[in-house]
């Protein structure tokens, strides 16, 4: 099958030790008659196409016959798989591999791309699909790029986001490429971006609709010219790029108060690598990469992504298709939850007594629906489509066209019994009853209807669109076909699910109620509340124990404290003076509006932190002692549903660390 | 044997009157509003409805066929077809006696019918005058082009026509709906006092109407819930309704906004099938529709269509009808029709929930709101026949008879 055209006039073509072991091929080789060489990227029996060592060599196998062939004016890159162009380096060898041959792929990779950046004939990517990382690099290294303007097309350098830098001639060639403020913004966000951003920032050339993709690739290929990309003139001038560096370290310190090592390093890499020639900012690249690869907070930060990608993998298709779907309360739970789904194609019906309470649930959807539109994340129409798809009733109406049943009404135990009772006669036989509980046991709700086996808890975090964990709370008598269904539909909806035991508080609130109470235990015996916040702060906490309680709720927050028998006394003042947090206005802080909390220069305590983080990593234990969750589940569900520091790995990796 | 229809199920919107609290929503979204409610009111699976028809008079621009646009919006399959009809004032009923009609032709068991009208946007139209110059002017590309383009304006270009005023002007006697209603106050010798009593009463029925529980469905507008009828004036007296100028001739005339039918927006949707259907979908029906006629009459005297569409229909006395429905086109008419009529009716018998005087007429769905609300009534009072009739404007009118089940 391989249609590698060779000029019959050349020798044998070289042979590599490695192509003796005739692995199966990667890239596919063709030569049409304009003289147009179009390598595919098709790794086998894979969805995604990565780079490692044999596709690196493989990769400079055919760069030999591009290189060797004279009929051959033009190269065009592209990729075979329907949603990955090229999803970057191969992270499970960056992982185990040891130092030595972290190296050896690092000097692969950059080697490779140097020499297809060098070729004599023009060469094009065209991009299809997801381009990350090493995905992206090979890209830079070629003279232009073009994409289709699929949803599925995306192009970015993620690796800050796990711990490492670009090191394939990224944060070379990308500041050259597209000038240094707009490169350091893609490198040290991670964030992807879609083909039309890659083009208003001058990544690639052109973005074209699918089908028009390779017609337009063999026509701008052959009219490219050999061109290497400059500094821009005003990136050499040191005032200028020290300015930009400056301020973008102090951004940086601020959001992450120094606790990330690569986005830190990611940026002086960048800045000094405009100084240098390309040997040697290659390798400087090189040392940084390898000094990070290492890194207990990289090697973290990969299995945390290695443990979401397979939490969140599709599994092969549940019997039960969820697409229509009853939310019971339209409070800010349930009308959070319906306006993830309606934005995911499923079909809601948001249930709520009283008519008022459902209007202000649809104000919440619209208003979060165009938030989105405006930041970009959908258009006008898809924001229709999805309100089209909600509807509402104050009624008791017939729920047998429903797949499944959300109750997300207030945390009362014997509320959600009755409402439970009163769906269970109005569903069909095969509708899953879910109850987004974030503490009560989902045994007791399920008495409440004659078909415990379909009960199931379905906890999401709020804001429900921010938040990317669901647990899923299956109870004894829960169905595998019920828990199967809750885990395929979560994945369905892009939610990342993990499977807990029926136990009070589940795994999240379990964990991090204790932390919370302490804070206030620690509030109480006179250390200010500035300075504990900060104190977890400084620990890598996206927010401080009171502050959160404040945006919980304090009575919300005694509720969940009294479920897990905790004590919490201490709130009851405060309760009773209706300081409740935001919503009153008044918590541990002044939320009234126009009250700025600048950044404290309160003495640091540094126990506060120890304890405080001790506390989670103890009761973790505890929670994995029950066999409520395992160890990589639970570290998953706090870093998802917490915020908890990701490059801490989880309460359970931070204390094996650190004890 | 014909087939026939039952009715498993109707609901409305609040009606409300134009420019007030639905101004924001259009056709489409009260539209879709309505089928949305009566979707999951019924708990139908939406793949069991063959065919959607809507009646609709002022069609939006950008939803031509909007029946179509509503059932696509409303979450009915695409496989499914949907269209819309216009008899003027009698659209809504068209819809049901339409599904009747195709029901007879084997053409689809179960149907999802009503009427939609959000007259709070029915568009301005500008002159072809001025049409043509808006033309030249975003043809013309040289500046000394655009200005000659602009310079070519005057001041009357810029004065649209209403939509609704040509609307409700009957293009063949060059009358409006209003002038028709003066008309037959005239030659049939009713009074102002007697117009204006029979509003009083259409307001005071209306205030003491008891909804059938999910009869309207609150309709959700920026935060707020809209859940009743606006245009009812509980307060409304002879003296008040006394004061007001005549609107359709100022000097002689008896006919005034107090006695004429409110313009409002409102929307009415129905699931009926077959008898046969609605057995499948395990669905008690309200009743059935056991037989409706359409007859035409002098444009310029529209208001006396229902003596006509009666009298076909029903030829002998109206005794054996509990209720009866006919459209408050404006009082005067109303009054017109009960005068013409060969046999009498009950007055008590007579719209009991008031009427359109009271609640507006959207034009489009206020057939189907006679429809919902007399067979609401029926079950309410615990009885058996209706008979409902609207005058078309344009000079027609149509009739139906309802029976329980």
């Amino acid at each position: 099958m391989n249609s590698l055209v060779l000029d019959p006039t050349h020798l044998e073509p070289p042979v590599h030790h490695h192509r003796l072991l005739r692995q199966p091929e990667a890239f596919h080789l063709h030569v049409d008659e304009k003289g147009i060489a179009w390598l595919t990227f098709d790794s086998p029996e894979s969805q995604a196409n990565v780079f490692n060592e044999a596709t690196l060599r493989e990769l400079d196998d055919h760069l030999d016959a591009v290189e060797l062939d004279p009929s051959i004016h033009a190269l065009v890159i592209r990729s075979a798989k329907e949603k990955i162009f090229i999803a970057g380096a191969d992270l499970k060898a960056v992982r185990s591999l040891p130092p030595a041959e972290v190296d050896g792929l690092i000097r692969l990779g950059q080697a490779v791309f140097s020499r297809l950046a060098s070729l004599p004939v023009p060469t094009l990517a065209a991009i299809h699909g997801a381009c990350a990382g090493g995905g992206t690099e090979l890209t830079l290294a070629c003279d232009a790029r073009i994409a289709s303007d699929d949803n599925v097309t995306r192009i970015g350098l993620p690796e800050t986001q796990l711990g490492l830098i670009p090191a394939w001639g990224g944060c070379t060639r990308l500041p050259r490429l597209i000038g240094l403020r707009s490169a350091l913004d893609m490198i040290l966000s991670g964030k992807l971006l879609s083909a039309k951003d890659a083009l208003k920032r001058g990544l690639i050339a052109k973005v074209v609709p699918k089908d028009r993709l390779e017609a337009e690739a063999g026509h701008i290929v052959l009219s490219l010219t050999k061109s290497r990309p400059h500094r821009r003139f005003w990136d050499t001038l040191w005032p200028i790029s020290s300015i930009i560096g400056w301020q973008t370290r102090r951004l940086l310190l601020a959001k992450t108060r120094g606790l990330y090592a690569a986005p830190l390093k990611a940026l002086e890499t960048v800045l000094t690598a405009l100084r240098l020639n390309l040997e040697t900012a290659l390798e400087l690249e090189r040392t940084t990469m390898l000094s990070l690869a290492q890194s207990e907070a990289t090697v973290r930060l990969i299995d945390l992504f290695f443990r979401k990608e397979a939490a969140s993998k599709s599994s092969a298709s549940s019997p039960h298709q969820i697409s229509r779907v009853a939310v019971i309360g339209a409070g800010v739970m349930g009308s959070g939850i319906a306006q993830w789904l309606v934005s995911r194609g499923i079909h809601v019906l948001m249930c709520d007594v009283k008519p008022e309470a459902i209007a202000a649930g649809l104000a919440r959807v619209n208003e979060r629906l165009s938030e989105a539109v405006k930041r970009r994340l959908m258009t006008k129409q898809q924001a229709r489509e999805a309100k089209d798809r909600l509807a509402v009733t104050a009624e008791r109406v017939p729920l047998t066209s429903y797949h499944l049943v959300i109750e997300a009404a207030t945390e009362d135990i014997g509320l959600k019994k009755k409402i439970f009772a009163d769906i269970a006669p109005r569903v069909s036989e095969d509708t899953l009853l879910a109850t987004n509980t974030s503490a009560l046991g989902i045994r007791e709700i399920a008495t409440a209807v004659p078909m415990p086996d379909r009960v199931i808890g379905l906890h999401f975090f709020n804001p429900v669109h921010r938040m990317p964990l669901v647990e899923i709370i299956a109870h004894r008598e829960t169905s595998d076909i019920a828990i199967g269904a809750a885990v395929a539909f979560s994945r369905a909806i892009g939610k990342t699910p993990v499977v807990v035991k029926d136990s009070p508080g589940f795994v999240v609130n379990r964990i991090l109620t204790p932390y919370l109470m302490e804070a206030v235990k620690l509030h109480a015996q006179g250390h200010p509340a500035a300075v504990i916040d900060e104190a977890m702060l400084d620990f890598g906490m996206p927010m401080g124990p009171l502050r959160l309680l404040d945006e919980i709720g304090l009575d919300v927050a005694a509720h969940v404290a009294s479920t897990l028998h905790l004590d919490a006394s201490l709130l009851t003042p405060m309760i009773g003076k209706g300081h409740l947090g935001v919503k009153t206005g008044r918590g541990f802080y002044d939320h009234s509006p126009g009250i700025k909390h600048p950044r404290t220069s309160w003495a640091h305590v540094p126990w506060l932190q120890d304890q405080l983080a001790d506390l989670m990593s103890d009761e973790a234990k505890k929670v994995l002692r029950e066999d409520i969750a395992s160890a990589a589940e639970i570290d998953l569900a706090m870093v998802l549903g917490t915020g908890y520091p990701p490059f801490r790995g989880g309460p359970l990796s931070h204390a094996r660390v650190f004890r | 044997m014909t087939p026939s229809l039952v009715i498993l199920d109707a609901v409305r919107t609040p009606f409300c009157r134009a420019g007030s609290a639905l101004a924001e929503l259009d056709a489409v979204e009260l539209g879709r509003a309505v089928v949305s409610a009566l979707l999951t009111k019924t708990g139908i699976d939406p793949q069991v409805v063959d065919e959607t028809i809507l009646g609709c008079v002022g069609q939006p621009p950008q939803a031509q066929n909007i029946a179509r646009v509503i059932a696509l919006r409303a979450g009915l399959p695409q496989s499914k077809p949907a269209f819309t009809v216009h008899r003027n004032c009698a659209s809504g009923l068209e819809a049901l006696t339409t599904a009747h009609a195709k029901l007879c032709a084997r053409q689809g068991e179960v149907f999802i019918v009503g009427g939609v009208e959000s007259m709070s946007n029915m568009p301005f139209y500008f002159s072809r005058q001025a049409v043509a110059k808006f033309a030249a002017l975003s043809r013309a590309r040289s500046p000394g082009q655009k200005v000659g383009a602009l310079a070519a304006f005057r001041p009357a270009d810029f004065s649209p026509v209403i939509g609704l005023q040509l609307g409700l002007t009957d293009p063949v006697s060059e009358l409006n709906m209003g002038q028709t209603a003066e008309l037959l106050a005239r030659e049939l010798n009713i009074a102002r006092d007697a117009q204006d009593a029979f509003a009083l009463r259409s307001h005071l029925r209306a205030q003491s109407t008891v909804h059938a529980p999910g009869e309207v469905c609150p309709l959700y507008v920026g935060g707020k819930v809209v859940q009743s009828d606006n245009g009812i004036r509980p307060d409304s007296t002879l003296e008040k309704l006394a004061a007001l100028k005549p609107l359709f001739d100022r000097e002689y005339g008896t006919v005034t906004a107090g006695n004429s039918s409110q313009i409002t927006d409102g929307a009415v949707a129905m699931l009926v099938t077959s008898e046969q259907a609605a057995a499948r979908l395990g669905l008690q029906p309200l009743g059935r529709l056991s037989g409706y006629s359409a007859v035409g009459c002098d444009p310029a005297r529209m208001g006396l269509g229902p003596v006509g569409a009666i009298e076909k229909l029903h030829p002998g006395n109206l005794d054996e009808f509990d209720v009866v429905e006919i459209n408050e086109a404006f009082a005067a008419q109303v009054l017109a029709v009960l005068k013409s009529l060969k046999h009498e009716i009950d007055p008590a018998k007579l719209n009991p929930r008031g009427g359109a005087i009271a609640l507006g007429h959207p034009v489009g769905a206020t057939g189907a709101r006679l429809v919902q609300s007399a067979l609401i009534q029926l079950h309410q009072t615990n009885k058996s026949r209706a008979l409902i009739s609207l005058c078309v404007g344009g000079g027609q009118g149509v009739a139906a008879t309802l029976e329980r089940l």
